[in-house]
């Protein structure tokens, strides 16, 4: 008895020290989670595809598709990256976009969409504002950039695709299906 | 065995370093709900509606337990809320992995990016820390009631 008091005694310093952490943190999050907002996966499909190409390494070049752009400028004030199907991937590879894996190296090297560039996201993320915006410096911000990693559930393609979109990149889009869809879908890939 | 396992010293050694375990989970994850509840959502164990609420009080809890652990103060109840976590844990690991989710474990770090491997190391990882929270939970106060008991013979 004194043991189940001791224990209730524990929890309740615990729930007591946690919302007050939450409260007091910026980055609190609400108590009741109502849907996944954490997740991408049920971003609706608004983007589509008016016929442009796009050159990744044209910087001068303002000429993006308008519907690519779609996407809402957040509180932090950069356009957040939105989550693409296949077929939009697939779409926007043959238009030349930009591919973006956030994988390792040696992952990257193994195989990768074809023609795709490799930032992978564990370096990226150490990098300093600086050194990332050299890195990203020769690619058009107005340019459309796609970034996947694995597939399956894997993170490092949203994680790196905000990061990337935090450099002012305007149209910066999740494939979630990676490599893995890519290469059953017998997609160009390299080597 | 008994002997061996409610020696103080072995108890003492044993509480301290599970303690530190906790701690070092739990540090990193207290003022980082967000990241915690991404990495608890990738088990798709919980409901959703207990996400949030997990990853804001849970690491509190693993933490307070660890230093309870250690200062050796409430050591029932601490190593009852340990086993029940470690149990918890062990589950979700265990689930994870049987349903071949290729997930990274969020047991310490929130960022690791890992394989399989990785969780069939933890979930040995968190047999050892279970058995080592059963022991104190069981032999932390054996010595006690033994002189309590021979005392009561004497009377």
């Amino acid at each position: 008895m004194k043991t189940a008091k001791q224990i209730l005694i524990i929890i309740i310093i615990g729930v007591l020290f946690g919302l007050t952490a939450n409260a007091i943190n910026p980055k609190g999050v609400p108590l009741i989670l109502e849907k996944n907002i954490y997740a991408l996966d049920t971003a609706k499909q608004k983007k589509t595809i008016d016929g442009f190409v796009n050159d990744p390494y044209d910087t001068t070049s303002k000429k993006t598709s308008n519907n690519m752009m779609s996407g809402n400028m957040n509180k932090e004030g950069f356009i957040e990256p939105e989550t693409i199907t296949m077929e939009l991937a697939k779409n926007l590879f043959e238009r030349n976009a930009l591919f973006v894996d956030a994988r390792n190296k040696e992952e990257y090297d193994s195989l990768h969409v074809k023609g795709s560039i490799n930032l992978p996201y564990e370096e990226f993320r150490n990098k300093s504002i600086r050194d990332r915006i050299e890195i990203m410096k020769k690619y058009n911000k107005d340019g459309v950039i796609v970034v996947y990693c694995r597939g399956d559930k894997c993170e490092v393609s949203i994680d790196l695709a905000y990061e990337i979109a935090r450099l002012g990149f305007n149209s910066v889009n999740i494939y979630r299906g990676g490599i893995k869809e890519w290469k059953e879908k017998g997609f160009p890939t390299q080597p | 065995m008994t002997n061996f396992l409610s020696n103080k010293y072995f108890q003492i050694a044993l509480r301290v370093v599970l303690g530190i375990v906790f701690i070092y989970a739990s540090v990193g994850k207290l003022f980082r709900p967000e990241d915690f509840a991404k990495a608890i959502l990738r088990y798709e164990f919980l409901p959703i509606y207990f996400v949030n609420i997990m990853a804001i009080v849970m690491p509190w809890v693993e933490f307070f337990t660890g230093v309870l652990l250690i200062s050796g103060i409430f050591k029932k109840a601490s190593s009852i809320i340990a086993s029940i976590s470690l149990v918890v844990f062990l589950i979700a690991l265990i689930s994870a992995f049987a349903r071949g989710l290729d997930i990274s474990c969020g047991c310490f770090s929130l960022e690791e990016t890992s394989t399989k491997g990785d969780i069939i190391y933890r979930i040995v990882q968190d047999f050892f820390m279970l058995a080592g929270t059963i022991i104190v939970y069981k032999f932390s106060n054996v010595k006690k009631i033994q002189e309590t008991v021979s005392a009561e013979e004497v009377n």
